[in-house]
């Protein structure tokens, strides 16, 4: 048997088999990655969710809506915390801890903000997806992060 | 042609294949965290890294199985040494550009790119380079002859 059929055979049953088992998984995801919905206006957010959501929120966003008091939650790891967090933010590196202590606060259905550190760091993303599965309803990941909330000179909470 | 020991080379095979094949686990189970860890990189266009998601996880599984029960063991071992190549392709630029993020490798929870992950992944493309050099065919079943024999 030759390489080509030997790559070709490997390529093409991974293709098969990893379409076929997302046809018949009941946690099947879409083909195409579709982006995360951008949040512009502030009412949108106490708006009442009948499914769970995961959208995107920028600076200005973030600003106003910290100054209505919603919630902000820290998703990187405890190592950067020392640097300072966004004033009243929660941190748990155990998403289970950090799930309860969310819910103990707002409950399940009030919206609260994610950030990480900066606009390419993911982990915001990851965190709110893995609370959704925890049964948040209304989540709202803040673009930009811990990086462009200091460069925009915006107050931090330095715990020692 | 690879001057180690024949059963050398088959402790490699074991190794290489044992990886990917606990890599391709978490992979399989979730691929819609898998691709959100593709897409943390932005370099994938247009929303495919789900594609991506789906396939490499059984790929991974696949040549994981093949290194170990001696099966298309070369290409195996050239799309061992290609995923290698493109890893490190994939971490060097985010590494380079600052990106602090989880590598989506499969073998450690919350492993972030870096140098040691790009370190990490040029030791196994050399053990994928060392087994698709291997001289003899050692506890290998299908095909039973060497392609350039």
């Amino acid at each position: 048997m030759s390489l080509k059929k030997q790559v070709t055979f490997f390529i093409t049953v991974s293709i098969l088999v990893g379409f076929i088992s997302n046809l018949v998984r009941s946690d099947a995801i879409s083909w195409i990655a579709e982006p995360i919905k951008v949040v512009n206006n502030v009412n949108d957010v106490s708006l009442t969710l009948l499914e769970p959501e995961i959208r995107e929120i920028d600076l200005e966003m973030a600003k106003s809506l910290h100054k209505t008091g919603l919630l902000f939650v820290d998703a990187r790891s405890e190592e950067y915390l020392s640097d300072g967090i966004i004033p009243g933010a929660v941190a748990n590196d155990d998403v289970g801890l950090l799930s309860e202590q969310i819910e103990f606060l707002i409950g399940y259905e009030k919206g609260f903000v994610i950030y990480c550190s900066d606009d390419d760091c993911g982990s915001s993303e990851e965190l709110a997806y893995e609370l959704q599965d925890f049964g948040f309803m209304n989540i709202f990941v803040f673009k930009g992060g811990w990086k462009s909330w200091t460069d925009a000179g915006m107050e931090i909470e330095i715990h020692e | 042609m690879s001057k180690l020991h024949p059963w050398l080379i088959v402790l490699i095979r074991f190794l290489l294949g044992i990886i990917f094949i606990y890599a391709s686990y978490d992979k399989i189970l979730d691929p819609g965290k898998f691709a959100r860890d593709i897409a943390n990189y932005h370099i994938i266009p247009m929303g495919f890294e789900n594609l991506i998601a789906l396939i490499i996880p059984w790929l991974e599984l696949f040549i994981g199985i093949g290194l170990i029960a001696g099966l298309m063991v070369d290409g195996a071992s050239i799309i061992s040494g290609g995923l290698m190549a493109l890893f490190i392709l994939l971490i060097f630029q985010a590494t380079i550009r600052g990106f602090n993020i989880e590598c989506g490798c499969g073998l450690k929870e919350g492993e972030m790119v870096g140098w040691n992950k790009i370190l990490e992944n040029l030791v196994f493309l050399g053990a994928s380079y060392l087994v698709w050099q291997r001289e003899q065919k050692f506890f290998e079943f299908f095909p039973k002859t060497r392609l350039s024999d």
